[in-house]
Protein backbone atom coordinates (compact mmCIF):
# COMPACT_ATOMS: atom_id res chain seq x y z
CA UNK A 1 0.00 0.00 0.00
CA UNK A 2 1.50 3.22 -1.11
CA UNK A 3 0.46 6.09 1.46
CA UNK A 4 1.41 9.26 1.96
CA UNK A 5 1.45 11.60 5.24
CA UNK A 6 0.98 14.96 5.88
CA UNK A 7 -2.61 14.82 4.11
CA UNK A 8 -5.30 17.22 5.61
CA UNK A 9 -9.08 17.17 5.27
CA UNK A 10 -10.37 19.60 2.95
CA UNK A 11 -14.14 18.53 2.88
CA UNK A 12 -15.13 21.44 4.19
CA UNK A 13 -13.01 23.88 2.13
CA UNK A 14 -14.67 21.96 -1.03
CA UNK A 15 -18.28 22.22 -0.17
CA UNK A 16 -17.19 26.20 0.94
CA UNK A 17 -15.38 26.30 -2.15
CA UNK A 18 -18.43 24.58 -4.67
CA UNK A 19 -20.88 26.40 -3.34
CA UNK A 20 -19.73 29.82 -2.73
CA UNK A 21 -19.32 29.60 -6.60
CA UNK A 22 -22.64 28.27 -7.02
CA UNK A 23 -24.07 30.91 -5.30
CA UNK A 24 -21.84 33.77 -7.26
CA UNK A 25 -23.50 31.96 -10.47
CA UNK A 26 -26.82 32.51 -9.15
CA UNK A 27 -26.64 36.03 -8.60
CA UNK A 28 -28.96 37.88 -11.06
CA UNK A 29 -27.17 40.30 -13.90
CA UNK A 30 -26.28 43.38 -13.07
CA UNK A 31 -25.70 42.60 -8.91
CA UNK A 32 -22.79 44.78 -8.29
CA UNK A 33 -23.41 45.38 -4.79
CA UNK A 34 -23.27 42.08 -4.10
CA UNK A 35 -20.67 41.10 -6.56
CA UNK A 36 -18.51 43.77 -4.54
CA UNK A 37 -19.94 42.04 -0.50
CA UNK A 38 -19.13 38.57 -1.83
CA UNK A 39 -15.45 40.06 -3.40
CA UNK A 40 -14.65 41.71 0.09
CA UNK A 41 -15.52 38.21 1.67
CA UNK A 42 -13.65 36.70 -0.54
CA UNK A 43 -10.46 38.48 0.13
CA UNK A 44 -11.28 38.74 3.71
CA UNK A 45 -10.67 34.61 3.23
CA UNK A 46 -7.73 35.12 1.32
CA UNK A 47 -6.12 37.30 3.85
CA UNK A 48 -6.59 34.56 6.50
CA UNK A 49 -4.77 32.52 4.19
CA UNK A 50 -2.00 34.84 3.38
CA UNK A 51 -3.35 36.09 0.32
CA UNK A 52 -2.50 39.80 -0.25
CA UNK A 53 -5.87 41.17 -1.46
CA UNK A 54 -4.61 42.70 -4.56
CA UNK A 55 -2.07 39.70 -5.67
CA UNK A 56 -5.47 37.62 -5.26
CA UNK A 57 -7.19 39.91 -7.39
CA UNK A 58 -4.68 39.80 -9.67
CA UNK A 59 -4.73 35.83 -9.72
CA UNK A 60 -8.26 36.32 -10.74
CA UNK A 61 -7.35 37.57 -14.17
CA UNK A 62 -6.43 34.62 -15.53
CA UNK A 63 -9.52 34.01 -16.89
CA UNK A 64 -10.27 37.51 -18.63
CA UNK A 65 -9.05 35.86 -21.94
CA UNK A 66 -12.09 34.05 -21.89
CA UNK A 67 -13.94 37.56 -21.69
CA UNK A 68 -13.32 37.87 -25.62
CA UNK A 69 -16.32 34.83 -25.74
CA UNK A 70 -18.88 37.32 -24.29
CA UNK A 71 -17.43 40.32 -25.74
CA UNK A 72 -19.66 40.85 -29.17
CA UNK A 73 -22.61 40.99 -27.10
CA UNK A 74 -21.70 44.34 -25.91
CA UNK A 75 -21.91 45.25 -29.39
CA UNK A 76 -25.21 43.22 -30.48
CA UNK A 77 -27.15 43.24 -27.36
CA UNK A 78 -29.83 45.45 -29.09
CA UNK A 79 -31.65 46.91 -26.19
CA UNK A 80 -30.95 50.07 -24.18
CA UNK A 81 -28.80 51.71 -26.71
CA UNK A 82 -26.32 53.58 -24.54
CA UNK A 83 -23.76 54.71 -27.54
CA UNK A 84 -23.04 54.69 -31.42
CA UNK A 85 -20.80 56.00 -33.32
CA UNK A 86 -18.44 55.58 -36.13
CA UNK A 87 -14.77 53.81 -35.14
CA UNK A 88 -13.25 53.89 -39.26
CA UNK A 89 -15.28 52.89 -41.13
CA UNK A 90 -17.67 50.46 -39.27
CA UNK A 91 -20.53 51.80 -37.54
CA UNK A 92 -20.70 50.47 -33.70
CA UNK A 93 -23.52 50.84 -30.71
CA UNK A 94 -22.89 49.82 -27.27
CA UNK A 95 -25.99 47.90 -26.05
CA UNK A 96 -26.94 48.66 -22.38
CA UNK A 97 -27.88 45.17 -21.54
CA UNK A 98 -25.10 43.43 -23.40
CA UNK A 99 -22.53 45.64 -21.89
CA UNK A 100 -24.51 44.25 -18.18
CA UNK A 101 -24.09 40.49 -19.32
CA UNK A 102 -20.52 41.08 -20.21
CA UNK A 103 -19.19 42.51 -16.96
CA UNK A 104 -21.93 39.82 -15.16
CA UNK A 105 -20.09 36.62 -16.27
CA UNK A 106 -16.58 38.73 -16.37
CA UNK A 107 -17.00 39.44 -12.73
CA UNK A 108 -18.55 36.16 -11.84
CA UNK A 109 -15.34 34.49 -13.67
CA UNK A 110 -13.34 36.81 -11.78
CA UNK A 111 -14.59 36.26 -8.00
CA UNK A 112 -14.82 32.74 -8.87
CA UNK A 113 -11.23 32.04 -9.94
CA UNK A 114 -10.17 33.30 -5.95
CA UNK A 115 -12.60 31.20 -4.38
CA UNK A 116 -10.56 28.15 -6.38
CA UNK A 117 -6.94 30.13 -5.72
CA UNK A 118 -7.41 30.31 -1.94
CA UNK A 119 -8.82 26.77 -1.89
CA UNK A 120 -5.55 25.23 -3.39
CA UNK A 121 -3.28 27.78 -1.27
CA UNK A 122 -5.35 26.10 2.21
CA UNK A 123 -4.80 22.69 0.85
CA UNK A 124 -2.23 20.92 -0.81
CA UNK A 125 -3.42 19.02 -3.95
CA UNK A 126 -2.55 15.92 -2.28
CA UNK A 127 -5.16 16.29 0.59
CA UNK A 128 -8.05 17.64 -2.26
CA UNK A 129 -7.70 14.53 -4.22
CA UNK A 130 -7.66 12.99 -1.09
CA UNK A 131 -10.31 14.56 0.38
CA UNK A 132 -12.34 14.43 -3.01
CA UNK A 133 -11.82 10.28 -2.65
CA UNK A 134 -13.30 10.77 0.79
CA UNK A 135 -16.14 12.50 -0.81
CA UNK A 136 -16.84 9.34 -2.89
CA UNK A 137 -14.53 10.00 -5.68
CA UNK A 138 -14.31 6.80 -7.57
CA UNK A 139 -11.27 4.90 -7.06
CA UNK A 140 -9.81 4.97 -10.21
CA UNK A 141 -10.10 8.40 -10.87
CA UNK A 142 -8.66 8.76 -6.70
CA UNK A 143 -6.09 6.80 -7.84
CA UNK A 144 -5.31 8.07 -11.41
CA UNK A 145 -5.33 11.64 -9.89
CA UNK A 146 -2.91 10.92 -7.26
CA UNK A 147 -0.35 9.30 -9.40
CA UNK A 148 -1.02 12.12 -12.20
CA UNK A 149 -0.06 14.69 -9.16
CA UNK A 150 2.89 12.70 -8.06
CA UNK A 151 4.64 11.83 -10.99
CA UNK A 152 3.66 15.21 -12.77
CA UNK A 153 6.76 16.95 -12.12
CA UNK A 154 8.40 14.40 -13.07
CA UNK A 155 7.39 13.97 -16.50
CA UNK A 156 7.61 17.73 -16.68
CA UNK A 157 11.19 17.79 -15.89
CA UNK A 158 11.69 14.97 -19.08
CA UNK A 159 9.54 17.31 -21.44
CA UNK A 160 11.70 20.13 -20.49
CA UNK A 161 14.94 18.49 -21.11
CA UNK A 162 13.53 17.08 -24.51
CA UNK A 163 12.34 21.11 -25.66
CA UNK A 164 15.81 22.01 -24.38
CA UNK A 165 17.86 19.38 -26.56
CA UNK A 166 15.17 20.47 -29.40
CA UNK A 167 16.30 23.64 -28.97
CA UNK A 168 20.10 23.15 -28.90
CA UNK A 169 19.70 21.20 -32.06
CA UNK A 170 17.82 23.46 -34.28
CA UNK A 171 19.60 26.72 -33.56
CA UNK A 172 18.26 29.74 -36.00
CA UNK A 173 20.67 31.01 -38.53
CA UNK A 174 21.89 34.63 -37.44
CA UNK A 175 19.33 37.41 -38.12
CA UNK A 176 16.19 34.79 -38.22
CA UNK A 177 13.35 35.14 -35.52
CA UNK A 178 12.77 32.50 -33.54
CA UNK A 179 9.22 31.66 -35.40
CA UNK A 180 11.69 30.49 -38.34
CA UNK A 181 13.58 27.79 -36.31
CA UNK A 182 14.19 24.39 -38.16
CA UNK A 183 12.13 24.08 -41.41
CA UNK A 184 8.40 23.79 -43.00
CA UNK A 185 5.57 23.49 -40.22
CA UNK A 186 4.88 20.13 -41.18
CA UNK A 187 9.05 19.26 -40.18
CA UNK A 188 8.53 21.05 -36.80
CA UNK A 189 5.22 19.39 -36.25
CA UNK A 190 7.00 15.95 -36.83
CA UNK A 191 9.45 16.41 -34.75
CA UNK A 192 6.97 17.90 -31.42
CA UNK A 193 5.35 15.03 -32.46
CA UNK A 194 8.06 12.58 -32.00
CA UNK A 195 8.73 14.48 -29.01
CA UNK A 196 5.28 13.68 -27.27
CA UNK A 197 5.43 10.04 -28.75
CA UNK A 198 8.87 9.85 -26.75
CA UNK A 199 7.38 11.33 -23.97
CA UNK A 200 4.33 8.73 -23.63
CA UNK A 201 6.46 5.33 -24.15
CA UNK A 202 9.13 6.80 -21.13
CA UNK A 203 5.36 7.24 -19.01
CA UNK A 204 4.88 3.77 -19.97
CA UNK A 205 7.62 2.23 -19.45
CA UNK A 206 7.48 3.97 -16.05
CA UNK A 207 3.91 3.04 -15.51
CA UNK A 208 5.17 -0.99 -16.22
CA UNK A 209 8.16 0.25 -13.05
CA UNK A 210 5.52 1.52 -10.36
CA UNK A 211 2.90 -1.08 -11.08
CA UNK A 212 6.26 -3.77 -10.59
CA UNK A 213 7.28 -1.91 -7.34
CA UNK A 214 3.27 -2.19 -5.99
CA UNK A 215 3.09 -6.02 -6.32
CA UNK A 216 6.70 -6.29 -5.19
CA UNK A 217 5.27 -4.48 -1.64
CA UNK A 218 1.80 -6.37 -1.63
CA UNK A 219 -0.06 -4.43 -3.45
CA UNK A 220 -3.17 -5.85 -4.78
CA UNK A 221 -6.46 -4.37 -6.89
CA UNK A 222 -6.43 -0.50 -5.60
CA UNK A 223 -3.56 1.26 -4.78
CA UNK A 224 -4.53 3.97 -1.91
CA UNK A 225 -3.15 6.92 -3.27
CA UNK A 226 -4.85 10.14 -2.39
CA UNK A 227 -6.23 8.39 0.97
CA UNK A 228 -7.36 11.20 3.04
CA UNK A 229 -5.59 10.50 6.68
CA UNK A 230 -6.78 12.76 9.07
CA UNK A 231 -10.60 13.97 9.12
CA UNK A 232 -11.14 16.82 9.99
CA UNK A 233 -13.33 16.85 13.59
CA UNK A 234 -15.04 20.37 12.86
CA UNK A 235 -16.55 19.28 9.22
CA UNK A 236 -20.35 19.71 10.41
CA UNK A 237 -19.94 22.79 11.81
CA UNK A 238 -17.52 23.88 8.26
CA UNK A 239 -20.28 22.32 6.05
CA UNK A 240 -23.10 24.15 7.99
CA UNK A 241 -21.31 27.91 7.43
CA UNK A 242 -20.91 26.56 3.95
CA UNK A 243 -24.41 26.54 3.69
CA UNK A 244 -25.21 29.51 5.32
CA UNK A 245 -22.63 31.20 3.41
CA UNK A 246 -24.55 30.05 0.16
CA UNK A 247 -28.27 31.02 1.98
CA UNK A 248 -26.52 34.42 2.55
CA UNK A 249 -25.35 35.26 -1.29
CA UNK A 250 -28.65 33.82 -2.33
CA UNK A 251 -30.75 36.07 -0.36
CA UNK A 252 -28.77 39.35 -0.89
CA UNK A 253 -29.24 38.28 -4.39
CA UNK A 254 -32.42 38.94 -4.35
CA UNK A 255 -33.11 41.24 -2.04
CA UNK A 256 -30.18 44.04 -2.53
CA UNK A 257 -30.30 46.21 -5.93
CA UNK A 258 -29.42 45.87 -9.51
CA UNK A 259 -27.71 48.25 -12.21
CA UNK B 1 -2.67 31.43 -29.81
CA UNK B 2 -4.12 28.87 -27.69
CA UNK B 3 -7.51 27.02 -27.25
CA UNK B 4 -10.38 28.55 -25.61
CA UNK B 5 -11.40 25.45 -24.67
CA UNK B 6 -11.83 25.28 -20.09
CA UNK B 7 -14.44 27.68 -19.82
CA UNK B 8 -14.57 29.54 -16.42
CA UNK B 9 -16.97 29.88 -13.66
CA UNK B 10 -19.59 33.07 -14.39
CA UNK B 11 -20.19 32.04 -18.08
CA UNK B 12 -22.63 29.14 -17.94
CA UNK B 13 -26.08 29.73 -16.61
CA UNK B 14 -26.09 27.07 -13.64
CA UNK B 15 -28.63 24.81 -15.16
CA UNK B 16 -26.56 24.28 -17.97
CA UNK B 17 -23.49 23.55 -16.01
CA UNK B 18 -25.42 21.20 -13.77
CA UNK B 19 -27.30 19.64 -16.81
CA UNK B 20 -23.64 18.83 -17.89
CA UNK B 21 -22.25 17.95 -14.87
CA UNK B 22 -25.19 15.09 -15.27
CA UNK B 23 -24.48 14.23 -18.44
CA UNK B 24 -20.80 13.91 -17.90
CA UNK B 25 -20.91 11.83 -14.28
CA UNK B 26 -23.00 9.05 -16.51
CA UNK B 27 -20.72 9.00 -19.37
CA UNK B 28 -17.74 8.69 -17.17
CA UNK B 29 -19.57 6.66 -14.78
CA UNK B 30 -19.98 3.73 -17.70
CA UNK B 31 -16.43 4.46 -18.57
CA UNK B 32 -15.25 3.49 -14.96
CA UNK B 33 -18.12 0.81 -14.92
CA UNK B 34 -16.36 -0.86 -18.35
CA UNK B 35 -12.09 -0.02 -17.01
CA UNK B 36 -13.75 -1.91 -13.84
CA UNK B 37 -14.97 -5.09 -15.91
CA UNK B 38 -11.10 -5.65 -16.97
CA UNK B 39 -10.85 -7.95 -13.51
CA UNK B 40 -7.28 -7.75 -12.11
CA UNK B 41 -6.01 -5.86 -15.79
CA UNK B 42 -7.73 -3.08 -14.25
CA UNK B 43 -5.28 -2.10 -11.62
CA UNK B 44 -2.35 -1.77 -14.14
CA UNK B 45 -4.37 0.11 -16.29
CA UNK B 46 -5.25 2.41 -13.54
CA UNK B 47 -1.40 3.01 -12.96
CA UNK B 48 -1.34 3.46 -16.89
CA UNK B 49 -4.19 5.87 -16.94
CA UNK B 50 -2.08 7.97 -13.68
CA UNK B 51 1.08 8.38 -15.66
CA UNK B 52 -1.15 9.11 -18.47
CA UNK B 53 -2.65 11.87 -16.98
CA UNK B 54 1.31 13.30 -15.96
CA UNK B 55 2.03 12.80 -19.53
CA UNK B 56 -0.57 14.88 -21.07
CA UNK B 57 0.23 17.77 -18.31
CA UNK B 58 3.57 17.44 -19.76
CA UNK B 59 3.23 16.97 -23.43
CA UNK B 60 0.95 20.45 -22.98
CA UNK B 61 3.96 22.15 -22.66
CA UNK B 62 5.49 20.35 -26.71
CA UNK B 63 4.42 23.51 -28.82
CA UNK B 64 6.46 24.52 -32.45
CA UNK B 65 6.04 28.02 -34.04
CA UNK B 66 3.76 27.98 -37.35
CA UNK B 67 3.99 32.07 -37.81
CA UNK B 68 4.75 34.92 -35.48
CA UNK B 69 2.88 35.06 -32.27
CA UNK B 70 0.89 31.62 -33.07
CA UNK B 71 1.76 28.25 -32.27
CA UNK B 72 0.60 24.91 -32.43
CA UNK B 73 0.03 23.18 -29.02
CA UNK B 74 -1.20 19.91 -28.46
CA UNK B 75 -4.26 18.99 -25.88
CA UNK B 76 -3.61 15.26 -26.14
CA UNK B 77 -7.69 13.66 -26.30
CA UNK B 78 -7.13 11.76 -28.90
CA UNK B 79 -4.12 10.59 -28.30
CA UNK B 80 -4.84 9.55 -25.11
CA UNK B 81 -8.10 7.41 -25.70
CA UNK B 82 -5.71 5.77 -29.00
CA UNK B 83 -3.78 4.92 -26.94
CA UNK B 84 -4.90 3.97 -23.67
CA UNK B 85 -8.65 3.01 -25.17
CA UNK B 86 -11.76 5.12 -25.42
CA UNK B 87 -13.37 4.89 -22.11
CA UNK B 88 -9.74 4.94 -20.13
CA UNK B 89 -8.47 7.88 -22.44
CA UNK B 90 -11.99 9.90 -21.59
CA UNK B 91 -11.33 9.15 -17.30
CA UNK B 92 -7.60 9.93 -17.95
CA UNK B 93 -8.31 13.52 -19.67
CA UNK B 94 -11.61 14.17 -17.11
CA UNK B 95 -8.66 13.64 -14.27
CA UNK B 96 -6.54 16.00 -15.76
CA UNK B 97 -8.91 18.70 -16.60
CA UNK B 98 -10.28 18.50 -13.02
CA UNK B 99 -6.60 19.18 -11.88
CA UNK B 100 -6.13 21.77 -14.37
CA UNK B 101 -9.15 23.34 -12.85
CA UNK B 102 -8.01 22.75 -9.25
CA UNK B 103 -4.28 23.67 -8.96
CA UNK B 104 -4.20 26.01 -11.87
CA UNK B 105 -7.97 27.21 -12.17
CA UNK B 106 -7.80 26.53 -15.67
CA UNK B 107 -11.78 26.10 -16.03
CA UNK B 108 -14.15 26.71 -13.50
CA UNK B 109 -15.37 23.89 -11.08
CA UNK B 110 -19.07 24.49 -11.11
CA UNK B 111 -18.19 24.71 -15.21
CA UNK B 112 -15.98 21.40 -14.57
CA UNK B 113 -18.71 19.25 -16.11
CA UNK B 114 -19.15 21.21 -19.34
CA UNK B 115 -15.37 21.16 -19.89
CA UNK B 116 -15.07 17.36 -19.16
CA UNK B 117 -17.83 16.88 -21.47
CA UNK B 118 -16.57 18.73 -24.46
CA UNK B 119 -13.12 17.68 -24.10
CA UNK B 120 -13.03 14.36 -22.56
CA UNK B 121 -16.18 12.84 -23.74
CA UNK B 122 -17.30 14.54 -27.18
CA UNK B 123 -13.33 14.86 -27.68
CA UNK B 124 -11.93 11.93 -26.51
CA UNK B 125 -14.31 9.28 -26.46
CA UNK B 126 -16.16 10.37 -29.83
CA UNK B 127 -12.90 11.53 -30.99
CA UNK B 128 -11.10 8.22 -30.50
CA UNK B 129 -14.39 6.33 -31.55
CA UNK B 130 -14.23 8.06 -34.86
CA UNK B 131 -10.24 7.90 -35.21
CA UNK B 132 -10.81 3.62 -35.25
CA UNK B 133 -14.26 4.18 -37.47
CA UNK B 134 -11.67 5.85 -39.72
CA UNK B 135 -8.61 3.58 -39.83
CA UNK B 136 -11.34 0.35 -39.66
CA UNK B 137 -13.53 1.46 -42.89
CA UNK B 138 -10.27 2.14 -44.76
CA UNK B 139 -8.86 -1.53 -44.33
CA UNK B 140 -7.26 -1.14 -40.92
CA UNK B 141 -3.58 -0.65 -42.44
CA UNK B 142 -0.92 1.86 -40.69
CA UNK B 143 -1.69 4.71 -42.97
CA UNK B 144 -5.67 4.36 -42.05
CA UNK B 145 -4.72 4.25 -38.72
CA UNK B 146 -2.85 7.68 -39.18
CA UNK B 147 -5.23 9.26 -41.41
CA UNK B 148 -7.98 8.41 -38.79
CA UNK B 149 -5.84 9.97 -35.68
CA UNK B 150 -5.23 12.85 -37.89
CA UNK B 151 -9.06 13.93 -39.02
CA UNK B 152 -10.58 12.47 -35.24
CA UNK B 153 -8.03 14.78 -34.02
CA UNK B 154 -8.65 18.05 -36.22
CA UNK B 155 -12.70 17.25 -35.31
CA UNK B 156 -12.16 16.59 -31.55
CA UNK B 157 -10.58 20.31 -31.48
CA UNK B 158 -13.61 21.85 -33.32
CA UNK B 159 -16.40 19.32 -31.89
CA UNK B 160 -15.38 20.85 -28.29
CA UNK B 161 -15.06 24.55 -29.82
CA UNK B 162 -18.79 23.69 -31.36
CA UNK B 163 -19.90 22.63 -27.93
CA UNK B 164 -18.03 25.13 -25.81
CA UNK B 165 -19.90 28.17 -27.84
CA UNK B 166 -23.65 26.44 -27.84
CA UNK B 167 -23.20 26.02 -24.30
CA UNK B 168 -22.08 29.86 -24.13
CA UNK B 169 -24.99 30.57 -26.17
CA UNK B 170 -27.58 28.30 -23.87
CA UNK B 171 -26.34 30.42 -21.18
CA UNK B 172 -26.72 33.60 -22.97
CA UNK B 173 -23.18 35.12 -22.44
CA UNK B 174 -22.43 34.86 -26.06
CA UNK B 175 -24.38 35.35 -29.76
CA UNK B 176 -23.72 32.16 -31.11
CA UNK B 177 -24.05 33.26 -35.04
CA UNK B 178 -20.97 35.60 -34.00
CA UNK B 179 -19.31 33.02 -31.75
CA UNK B 180 -19.51 30.22 -33.63
CA UNK B 181 -17.95 31.00 -36.69
CA UNK B 182 -15.23 33.14 -34.27
CA UNK B 183 -15.01 29.96 -32.33
CA UNK B 184 -14.74 27.29 -35.45
CA UNK B 185 -12.38 29.86 -37.30
CA UNK B 186 -9.72 29.76 -34.73
CA UNK B 187 -9.39 26.48 -33.65
CA UNK B 188 -9.53 24.80 -36.69
CA UNK B 189 -6.07 26.16 -37.26
CA UNK B 190 -5.32 25.14 -33.73
CA UNK B 191 -7.10 21.95 -34.76
CA UNK B 192 -4.65 21.67 -37.18
CA UNK B 193 -1.83 21.49 -34.97
CA UNK B 194 -3.40 18.89 -32.54
CA UNK B 195 -3.62 16.31 -36.34
CA UNK B 196 0.08 17.19 -37.15
CA UNK B 197 1.28 16.36 -33.45
CA UNK B 198 -1.06 13.23 -32.54
CA UNK B 199 0.10 11.58 -36.05
CA UNK B 200 3.28 12.09 -35.58
CA UNK B 201 3.44 10.98 -31.83
CA UNK B 202 1.43 7.57 -33.41
CA UNK B 203 3.64 7.49 -36.07
CA UNK B 204 6.57 7.51 -33.53
CA UNK B 205 5.03 4.81 -31.57
CA UNK B 206 3.88 2.75 -34.38
CA UNK B 207 7.75 2.42 -35.26
CA UNK B 208 9.31 2.24 -31.66
CA UNK B 209 7.34 0.51 -29.86
CA UNK B 210 4.93 -1.99 -32.54
CA UNK B 211 3.81 -3.77 -29.55
CA UNK B 212 2.20 -0.88 -27.86
CA UNK B 213 0.57 0.23 -31.28
CA UNK B 214 -0.44 -3.15 -32.28
CA UNK B 215 -2.27 -3.19 -29.03
CA UNK B 216 -4.08 0.19 -30.35
CA UNK B 217 -5.29 0.28 -33.52
CA UNK B 218 -8.37 -1.55 -34.99
CA UNK B 219 -6.89 -4.94 -35.79
CA UNK B 220 -9.94 -6.39 -38.59
CA UNK B 221 -11.99 -4.29 -41.13
CA UNK B 222 -15.70 -3.95 -39.67
CA UNK B 223 -18.39 -5.05 -41.83
CA UNK B 224 -20.02 -3.26 -44.62
CA UNK B 225 -22.88 -2.15 -43.05
CA UNK B 226 -20.53 -0.91 -40.12
CA UNK B 227 -18.50 1.21 -42.74
CA UNK B 228 -21.48 2.65 -44.17
CA UNK B 229 -22.81 3.26 -40.27
CA UNK B 230 -19.22 4.79 -39.70
CA UNK B 231 -19.15 6.56 -43.03
CA UNK B 232 -22.45 8.21 -42.56
CA UNK B 233 -22.04 9.39 -39.07
CA UNK B 234 -18.50 11.36 -40.37
CA UNK B 235 -20.17 12.59 -43.13
CA UNK B 236 -22.87 13.89 -41.30
CA UNK B 237 -20.62 15.48 -38.51
CA UNK B 238 -18.36 17.17 -41.85
CA UNK B 239 -21.45 18.62 -43.48
CA UNK B 240 -23.02 20.21 -40.25
CA UNK B 241 -19.48 21.38 -39.81
CA UNK B 242 -18.90 22.82 -42.77
CA UNK B 243 -22.34 24.23 -43.18
CA UNK B 244 -21.52 26.98 -40.41
CA UNK B 245 -19.07 28.31 -42.64
CA UNK B 246 -21.88 28.34 -45.33
CA UNK B 247 -21.79 31.69 -47.61
CA UNK B 248 -25.33 33.63 -47.49
CA UNK B 249 -23.92 35.64 -50.45
CA UNK B 250 -25.30 35.01 -53.88
CA UNK B 251 -23.54 31.90 -55.94
CA UNK B 252 -21.36 33.32 -59.31
CA UNK B 253 -24.04 32.97 -62.08
CA UNK B 254 -26.80 34.62 -59.46
CA UNK B 255 -24.73 37.64 -58.83
CA UNK B 256 -23.82 37.20 -62.85
CA UNK B 257 -27.24 37.66 -63.25
CA UNK B 258 -28.14 40.24 -60.79
CA UNK B 259 -25.40 42.92 -61.97
CA UNK B 260 -26.77 41.91 -66.09
CA UNK B 261 -30.41 42.97 -65.00
CA UNK B 262 -32.13 39.23 -65.92
CA UNK B 263 -32.40 37.75 -62.16
CA UNK B 264 -35.99 38.42 -62.43
CA UNK B 265 -36.48 36.47 -65.42
CA UNK B 266 -35.59 33.30 -64.00
CA UNK B 267 -38.56 30.86 -63.24
CA UNK B 268 -39.82 29.12 -59.96
CA UNK B 269 -39.13 25.27 -59.97
CA UNK B 270 -42.02 23.61 -60.08
CA UNK B 271 -41.23 21.81 -56.64
CA UNK B 272 -39.26 22.87 -53.44
CA UNK B 273 -38.22 20.46 -50.65
CA UNK B 274 -35.15 22.40 -48.92
CA UNK B 275 -35.02 25.84 -51.07
CA UNK B 276 -32.13 27.43 -50.55
CA UNK B 277 -29.98 24.75 -48.59
CA UNK B 278 -33.50 25.62 -45.48
CA UNK B 279 -35.56 23.12 -43.67
CA UNK B 280 -39.15 24.38 -43.42
CA UNK B 281 -39.16 25.20 -39.11
CA UNK B 282 -36.08 25.62 -38.74
CA UNK B 283 -33.40 28.80 -39.12
CA UNK B 284 -30.35 29.98 -40.35
CA UNK B 285 -27.04 27.57 -39.39
CA UNK B 286 -29.37 24.34 -38.25
CA UNK B 287 -31.42 24.56 -41.47
CA UNK B 288 -28.36 24.36 -43.50
CA UNK B 289 -27.20 21.46 -41.64
CA UNK B 290 -30.41 19.56 -41.16
CA UNK B 291 -30.54 20.35 -45.14
CA UNK B 292 -26.77 18.96 -45.65
CA UNK B 293 -27.37 15.75 -43.88
CA UNK B 294 -30.76 15.33 -45.57
CA UNK B 295 -28.86 15.55 -49.00
CA UNK B 296 -26.50 13.15 -47.92
CA UNK B 297 -29.26 10.62 -47.07
CA UNK B 298 -30.73 11.31 -50.65
CA UNK B 299 -27.75 10.97 -52.35
CA UNK B 300 -26.79 7.40 -50.68
CA UNK B 301 -30.23 6.22 -51.09
CA UNK B 302 -29.52 6.87 -54.69
CA UNK B 303 -26.65 5.16 -54.60
CA UNK B 304 -28.28 2.08 -52.99
CA UNK B 305 -31.47 2.06 -55.35
CA UNK B 306 -28.94 2.36 -58.72
CA UNK B 307 -26.62 -0.76 -56.64
CA UNK B 308 -29.73 -2.68 -56.12
CA UNK B 309 -30.93 -2.18 -59.91
CA UNK B 310 -27.31 -3.23 -60.64
CA UNK B 311 -27.19 -6.32 -59.23
CA UNK B 312 -30.65 -7.20 -59.87
CA UNK B 313 -29.81 -6.45 -63.99
CA UNK B 314 -26.62 -8.58 -62.82
CA UNK B 315 -28.67 -11.61 -61.77
CA UNK B 316 -30.54 -11.78 -64.60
Amino acid sequence: MLQRSSQRDARGAIVAALLSILGVALLPAGSYVVYALVWLAVATAGAASGYAPLTLARRGLIALPFTLAALPLIFIGGDELIWSGALGSAQLSISGAGLRIFLTAAVKSWISVQVGTILVRRYPIESIVGSLRALKLPDAIATGAGLTVRYVELLRGEATRMLRARSARSASPVGETRERIGGTISWRAKVTGNLAGALFLRAYARAGRVEEAATARGASGSLSLGSLIQPDARLFIKVALAIGAFVAITAAGALLPRV
Amino acid sequence: MRPLLHIPDGFLAPQVALALWVATAVVIGIALRRIGQRGPAAASQTILMGLSGAFIFAAQMFNFPVAAGTSGHLLGGVLAGFLLGPWAGSVVMATVIGIQALLFQDGGLLALGANIFNMGVIGTLGGTLVARGIAATLGGTRRATLLGVGVAAWLSVMAAAGFTTLQLGLSGTTDISIGLPAMLGTHALIGLGEALISVSAISFIAVSAPEIFAKSAPTAPTSPRRRVAAGLIITAATVSLASLFASTSPDGLEQVATDLGFINTSQAAPFELFADYSVPGFDGVAGTALAGVAGVLVVLLVIVLLNRLASARKGS
